[in-house]
C-alpha cells in the first residue's frame, strides 16, 4: 500500500485512549496478511507475531507503537450543548473552531464554537478560553441531544489528511498513527526477509493517558528486546533548535539510562549500514513514551527508541515528512532481520 | 574501608552510564559471592548463599550518580546539558564535568540571560570543553558527564561527590567482607538507574523475587545552619528508616534492624525523611509485595558534588546489617 494512503487511513480513524476500537478493526485488516498470528490482549492492545526462522525457544522483538489518540470527553449536557473533559494532553487554546465527531449511540458532527469576538471584552480576547466555556454543538434541539448522547461518550477531532508541499502531510493523530504506519510497513518488508526472532509488532492502547498498554503488553509478551516508536518534536517556529530535529532528515535514535546502550549501537549501526539518516535524541530521564513502561517490565528488557520528528504536537494539524516514516520502517525491518539468533543484549563487562 | 570509599565516589557512573562503576564493583566484590549477575537493565547482582533455612533478601544500594548529558551542541562547540537524576544549577555553575571519553568540561552561565534575580534554569548553563567548533568539539550529543570532585577525610568526616550513593555500596561489600555466617540466601544488588527512575532496584526486584528488601542509601539532615527541622544528625548513627515521600517502611523489617542495632549496642537514629526516596520505594511494590525498608547513612549536602558522610556512621552501618543478616 502507499504510505500516504495508509497513512490516510490510519489518522482519519478516530481511536481515543481507551476507544481504540476503530483502529484495532483497521489493523486487523492491515496486518493480518502480514503476521502468523494476531491476537488481543486484556486491555486491547493489538499484538501481530511473526515467527522467526531460527531454533525454538526464538527470542522475541517487541516493537510497539501507540495506537490512541488524545481528544476530548462529555463531561456534562447543558441545555443541549456539551461540556468538555480531556483525554490526554489536549491543547485547549487549539479547541475554538474545531470540528469533532461525538461518539454517541450514532456518530453526530459537531462543532467548538465561541462567542464571537464582537462581544468580548478587549481584556478577555488575548486569553485562553476556560473549559468551563469550550461546548459541542451537534446541531440537534435539547431533547434529541439527551435521546443520542451520554455523559461518558468520547469525541474525537475531525479532520481529513492533507498533503502539504514538500512531501508533507498534515493532520490529526499523527502521535502515534505515524509510528503504526511504520511498524506496518516493517511488517511489510519483513514479508520479503529472513529475520530469525520472532518479531512481536504490537499497536499499545492507552498511552496517551499513561502508557498502560504498554505496561500490560509487554508484561503479556515478556520480550528479549524492545523498540519503541513514537512521534518527537520536529523544527518549528517558535522553538529554539537545541531541543528539536529537522523534519526530513530521518527518524531520531534515542539515548540515555531508558535505553540499553546495545540497542542504541546496533538501531545506530543498523542506520548507517542501511543508508538511512538519523539523529541521535537524548532522553536524560524517563522518555514519556511507551519504552519507559517496556523497559521496566518485569525483570527489565533492553529496549530502544526511534521517534520520528513531528510539528505542532497534540494538534490536529501534527505535520510529518511521508519519508521520515518510511525511513523508520525500513530501519525496524532491517534492524530485526539483523538480530543473529543468539544475539542478546548484554553488558561489555559481564562474566 | 576508607580507600574503597574513594575509589567508588572517584568513579564515574551516572545513571544509565554504569559500566565503570559496575565494573570497580564487580572487582570488589567477586571473591566475596558464590555467584555474579548482570540484570538486563545493568544491575550488578552479588549472590552470597547460606547455610539455609533463613529467608531471601535483597540488599540494594544504586551505584549510580547524578550527573548530566549532552543535548546540544551549537556551531562553536559549546554544549547545552540537561539532568541525569536532580541536579540543582546553583551547583552546576563553576563546576567541572569529566566525560567517559576523558574530556573535561567547565559549566558556564549565559550572561544574557532573561532575569538575572532569578535562579538560573539548567537550560541557562552551558559547558565549555574549550572547543572552537562543533566539529572539534570532542564530545557528542547523548554522551553523559559526571562532576569533579577528589575526596578527602577530616577528622571523622568524609567528603566527595557521588557519596550518594557509592557510600551505600561501601557498606554493602564491606558487609560481604565481615559477614561470615548466614541462614539467608542475600543478594547484594548495586542497583542501576536509581537517581532518574528507581528502575534497575524495580526490576532486579522482579528477577529475585525476595522475601525481604532493604535499601542502604543516603538521608538528609537537620543540623545544619538553617536547615529544615529533621530529627537525623551526622555522626549520631546510621538511621533506620520510618517513612519517606514515597513509602513506609514494613514494620517488621524495621524492627528487625532496630533489634539488630539494640543487641550490639551500636546507636541509631530513627529517620522520617519528608522528600526523597530510595530503590526501597519499588521493590515492596514488585509482584505480590516485598516488605521492605531502609537503612540510611546520613549525609549532608546531597545532590552537591560535596556530599559529606560520618565514618562512624558508615560503620555502624555495616555492624547493624551484619549483625542483621547473621541471624534468622
Amino acid at each position: 500500500m502507499e504510505t500516504i494512503s495508509l497513512l490516510r487511513k490510519l489518522t482519519e480513524l478516530p481511536g481515543l485512549s481507551g476507544h481504540e476500537q476503530p483502529v484495532r478493526q483497521l489493523l486487523q485488516e492491515l496486518w493480518s496478511p502480514l503476521v502468523d498470528e494476531l491476537s488481543e490482549d486484556r486491555l486491547g492492545s493489538m499484538i501481530g507475531l511473526r515467527q522467526g526462522s531460527g531454533a525454538v525457544p526464538r527470542p522475541r522483538l517487541m516493537l510497539a507503537a501507540h495506537m490512541d489518540e488524545i481528544g476530548l470527553r462529555v463531561a456534562g449536557i447543558e441545555r443541549g450543548f456539551l461540556r468538555l473533559a480531556e483525554v490526554g494532553g489536549i491543547d485547549r487554546r487549539v479547541l475554538p473552531g474545531l470540528e469533532v465527531v461525538v461518539h454517541g449511540k450514532r456518530d453526530l458532527h459537531g462543532v467548538i464554537g465561541m462567542r464571537p469576538p464582537h462581544v468580548i471584552p478587549h481584556d478577555q480576547r488575548d486569553k485562553p478560553i476556560p473549559w468551563a466555556e469550550l461546548f459541542v454543538d451537534v446541531g440537534l434541539p435539547e431533547a434529541e441531544v439527551d435521546e443520542w448522547v451520554r455523559v461518558g461518550d468520547p469525541i474525537s477531532f475531525y479532520r481529513q489528511m492533507v498533503e502539504l508541499q514538500g512531501g508533507l502531510v498534515a493532520g490529526k493523530a499523527f502521535d502515534n498513527r505515524a509510528s503504526v504506519a511504520a511498524v506496518t510497513l516493517a511488517l511489510h518488508a519483513l514479508t520479503r526477509m529472513s529475520h530469525a526472532w520472532d518479531v512481536v509488532a504490537v499497536a499499545t492502547v492507552q498511552e496517551e493517558v499513561g502508557l498502560y498498554g504498554a505496561t500490560t503488553s509487554a508484561y503479556h509478551v515478556a520480550p528479549d528486546l524492545a523498540i519503541a516508536i513514537d512521534v518527537t518534536f520536529a523544527r518549528q517556529a517558535g522553538l529554539s533548535d537545541d531541543r528539536v530535529f529537522a523534519i526530513g532528515e530521518g527518524p531520531t535514535i534515542g539515548i540515555g539510562p531508558n535505553f540499553h546502550p546495545q540497542v542504541v549501537e546496533k538501531l545506530k549501526s543498523t542506520a548507517d549500514a542501511h543508508e538511512i539518516p538519523y539523529h541521535v535524541e537524548p532522553a536524560p530521564g524517563r522518555s514519556g513514551t511507551d519504552a519507559w513502561a517496556i523497559q521496566v517490565s518485569r525483570e527489565g528488557v533492553p529496549t530502544g527508541l526511534v521517534s520520528i520528528p513531528v510539528r505542532y504536537m497534540h494538534q490536529p494539524v501534527e505535520t510529518a515528512a511521508v519519508k521520515d516514516i518510511e525511513r523508520a520502517g525500513r530501519l525496524l525491518a532491517a534492524f530485526a532481520a539483523g538480530l543473529a539468533a543468539d544475539f542478546r543484549p548484554g553488558w561489555e563487562d559481564e562474566a | 574501608m576508607r580507600e574503597t570509599i574513594q575509589r567508588l565516589t572517584e568513579t564515574f557512573g551516572p545513571s544509565g552510564f554504569e559500566e565503570r562503576i559496575r565494573a570497580v564493583i564487580r572487582d570488589e566484590v567477586e571473591d566475596l559471592a558464590d555467584e555474579l549477575q548482570v540484570t538486563p537493565l545493568g544491575s550488578l547482582v552479588a549472590i552470597r548463599r547460606g547455610s539455609g533455612g533463613g529467608q531471601r533478601i535483597m540488599m540494594a544500594a544504586h551505584m549510580d550518580e547524578i550527573g548530566v548529558m549532552a543535548s546540544y551542541i551549537d556551531e562553536k562547540g559549546f554544549i547545552r546539558l540537561a539532568p541525569l537524576g536532580g541536579v540543582y544549577s546553583i551547583t552546576c555553575i563553576g563546576s567541572r564535568v569529566l566525560f567517559e571519553n576523558g574530556t573535561m568540561g567547565v559549566i558556564g552561565l549565559d550572561e544574557k540571560r532573561q532575569d538575572k534575580k532569578q535562579i538560573p534554569s539548567l537550560s541557562e548553563l552551558y559547558i565549555d570543553v574549550g572547543a572552537t567548533s562543533k566539529e572539534d568539539c570532542p564530545v557528542r550529543v547523548g554522551d553523559a558527564a559526571v562532576f569533579v570532585r577528589t575526596f578527602f577525610a577530616q577528622g571523622r568526616r568524609l567528603v566527595a561527590k557521588a557519596m550518594d550513593n557509592r557510600i551505600g555500596c561501601a557498606v554493602l561489600i564491606e558487609t560481604m567482607r565481615r559477614l561470615q555466617k548466614t541462614p539467608h540466601e542475600i543478594h547484594f544488588v548495586f542497583t542501576a538507574q536509581e537517581e532518574t527512575n528507581l528502575s534497575g532496584a524495580q526490576t532486579a526486584a522482579y528477577g529475585i523475587d525476595p522475601d525481604l528488601a532493604i535499601a542502604v542509601d543516603v538521608t538528609g539532615t537537620g543540623d545544619r545552619p538553617e536547615s529544615r527541622p529533621m530529627a537525623v544528625q551526622l555522626g549520631q548513627g546510621p538511621a533506620i528508616k520510618v517513612q519517606d515521600a514515597l513509602m513506609i517502611a514494613h514494620p517488621l523489617v524495621r524492627e528487625w534492624l532496630v533489634a539488630a542495632a539494640e543487641r550490639i549496642n551500636v546507636p541509631y537514629q530513627m529517620e522520617v525523611m519528608e522528600g526523597g526516596t530510595t530503590d526501597a520505594a519499588v521493590t515492596q511494590l514488585v509482584r505480590a509485595g516485598v516488605p521492605s525498608g531502609c537503612l540510611s547513612i546520613p549525609c549532608r549536602y546531597v545532590h552537591s558534588p560535596s556530599e559529606m558522610v560520618d565514618e562512624e556512621d558508615v560503620e555502624g552501618a555495616v555492624r547493624v546489617l551484619v549483625e542483621a543478616l547473621s541471624t534468622r
